[in-house]
């Protein structure tokens, strides 16, 4: 709403304007005082969700002090328990880095590569058994997957994907059964059918008209036009990767192959380590993903959105 | 979803399928090559699981042997289990998280839908634990927990607790205290869903609602909170469902239903019987099932609560 200021003359001469000057001012203290109170609101709100974080942060960086409790500010800072995560536990902590980025490597590539390729008939070309295959996957999506864990843990097995024969091998095979259980994306796919859909039909027929063939058309109009959902899915990917721990951790024999989050609760659960070498951990295990949702916010949102509207 | 029902229109036959409708030979093997990839990964890690789950539910398994079929049997040894009982019932007692987050991601979703200076900052501080891993979460808040820790501070700051022990080491709290980091994780999530669904609610009808003299809350309970029913739905089903599954922060944060089994949920319960060493997948498998139907249920009940989510209703 625009401010309109009354000449002072007429708020001298006009009673009217008068008591118009005092409403005004008593509706903008009340605003004020709400707004204060909603600043009140978010502070605290914004103490709670993010001081916990803050916590671990100053804990790790003491090297000594009464662990627990909470603190403001550290009473000491020095870099000993993030020395120690690296050197001092007994699973290798770069190795665990070092998994976590090959798995979300592989995992992003995955996720995108495949909606990215499957989705494309699904929005646009027309085939025998196109609207069966749709409704088949949209029926997949709320049928209860309970058992998946389970019955994953199995297939992984008789899949061979835990059998060993050479150290390089295992590793690869055991990257995959980590991975390949997400990498069909129900909810990429129908982000990716979205946005197929929403690339305007003139620019087809455009280019039919100029005799492109289909995969021509896909791979010079469809896939460039595509690209911002793809980036945004590839974001909600790579943090689904980072973050998930429980089927590597569950499934994998060998400890020196889980991913940082998984090997977090690993370091955690031997009483050898010492817990603020954990905190520094944990802290490292969050930056990352703390820089790529910074980065990629606003694709963030809309992926969490679409993902909900599927 | 664009296409509405089996019949399309001519025109959207048109927009699909390109010009002159060209179902060829040619078109249909790449239409089938762009989705194998896909379809052979979801076939084995979505389909498979729901169909060899079902199966196995009724079978006496555990890997090495063949699946041996036993009828009922796993679920009479289910319903006969006291631990089974006490983590179904604390699967359902989860469902409080559902009011309480649904309650609070509406208020919240409002205050940061104002046009305050900074607000940005608050939405974005909202959503940092939404990205972050339950694995470091959980592992930040047992150390929260701690006798002497942080939380034990404010609450006999605030004089709500007496004498100095951990919450997650009392059978009568550690379930609550792990709701809560459920809370606090999921606000944000729901929060942002809520904005979109504020966002959808006409501002002229706001505006002219006040103009007529409606006081904030007639605004609030008469046109907002009706608009926002869409997403009330949709949002106290997905928390519903993930409240009855609740898994990752227990196993996190109470392994093994600590303390003295009282954290134990169904999934708990169900992964506990597959790999907490005796491998029997079958009951595991049963334990599973359950799960599936009182999660289905709930979803349904949720759907008569809130009207199937109409927003004239």
């Amino acid at each position: 709403m625009p401010e309109t200021t009354l000449p002072q003359t007429a708020l001298i001469s006009d009673p009217h304007a008068q008591l118009a000057a005092q409403l005004k001012a008593q509706r903008q203290r009340r605003e004020r005082l709400r707004n204060a109170a909603a600043y009140a609101v978010l502070i605290l709100i914004a103490l709670i969700m993010l001081y916990p974080f803050y916590w671990t942060l100053v804990t790790s960086l003491e090297p000594t002090g009464n662990i627990y409790e909470a603190k403001i500010l550290p009473t000491a800072l020095s870099l000993r328990n993030y020395l120690e995560v690296f050197s001092g536990t007994t699973v290798p902590f770069w190795r665990l880095i070092l998994n976590s980025v090959i798995i979300c490597v592989l995992g992003v590539t995955f996720t995108t590569t495949l909606a990215t390729l499957a989705a494309y008939p699904l929005a646009r070309m027309r085939f025998p058994g196109r609207d069966l295959i749709f409704y088949s996957i949209l029926i997949l999506m709320v049928l209860p997957n309970e058992a998946g864990l389970i019955v994953n843990y199995i297939t992984t097995i008789k899949l061979g994907l835990l059998a060993q024969t050479s150290p390089l091998a295992d590793a690869a095979r055991q990257y995959l059964a980590v991975v390949l259980p997400g990498a069909a994306s129900i909810v990429g796919l129908f982000l990716l059918r979205q946005a197929y859909l929403g690339i305007p039909q003139e620019l087809i027929e455009a280019a039919r008209i100029d005799g492109a063939r289909e995969l021509t058309i896909w791979r010079r109009i469809m896939l460039p036009l595509a690209t911002p959902t793809i980036a945004a899915f590839a974001i909600l990917e790579f943090v689904a990767y980072w973050n998930s721990f429980l089927w590597a951790r569950v499934m994998l024999p060998d400890k020196n192959m889980l991913p940082l989050s998984a090997g977090l609760l690993e370091l955690s659960g031997t009483f050898s380590t010492n817990s603020r070498a954990v905190m520094a951990g944990a802290v490292i295990t969050i930056i990352p993903i703390l820089i790529v949702f910074l980065m990629g916010q606003k694709y963030f949102m809309k992926g969490l959105e679409g993902a909900v509207k599927g | 979803m664009t296409t509405k029902g089996r019949r399309v229109s001519r025109r959207e036959q048109h927009r699909i399928g390109g010009t002159g409708a060209s179902v060829t030979v040619r078109n249909t093997l790449i239409a089938y090559a762009f989705m194998l990839p896909f379809l052979i990964l979801l076939v084995v890690y979505h389909t498979w699981p729901v169909i060899f789950g079902s199966y196995l539910a009724f079978t006496k398994y555990n890997i090495i042997s063949p699946p041996q079929w036993v009828g009922l049997a796993n679920f009479r040894e289910l319903f006969a289990d006291e631990q089974f009982w006490s983590g179904l019932r604390n699967s359902l007692k989860y469902v409080l998280v559902v009011p309480v987050i649904q309650v609070i991601a509406i208020l919240v979703a409002l205050l940061v839908n104002r046009p305050l200076r900074g607000i940005g900052f608050f939405r974005t501080a909202y959503y940092v634990p939404v990205v972050t891993s339950f694995a470091v979460v959980g592992l930040i808040w047992s150390w929260l927990y701690k006798q002497g820790g942080a939380v034990n501070s404010v609450l006999m700051g605030l004089g709500l607790m007496r004498g100095d022990h951990s919450l997650l080491d009392n059978p009568a709290t550690a379930l609550f205290a792990v709701m809560f980091v459920t809370l606090w994780k999921g606000i944000g999530y729901y929060m942002v869903l809520y904005l979109a669904g504020l966002q959808g609610i006409s501002r002229e009808l706001e505006e002219a609602a006040t103009i007529d003299g409606a006081t904030r809350s007639q605004v609030f309970w008469n046109i907002t909170l009706p608009g926002l029913r869409p997403t009330i739905l949709v949002c106290s089903l997905l928390s519903t469902i993930s409240a009855i599954k609740v898994f990752e922060e227990l196993y996190v944060m109470t392994p093994n239903g600590y303390p003295a089994g009282s954290t134990y949920s169904a999934l708990m319960y169900s992964f506990s019987k597959a790999f907490g060493g005796d491998f029997n997948f079958g009951l595991a498998a049963a334990a599973s099932m359950v799960v599936a139907v009182v999660s289905i249920l709930f979803g349904l009940i949720n759907f008569r609560l809130t009207k199937g989510g109409r927003s004239d209703a």
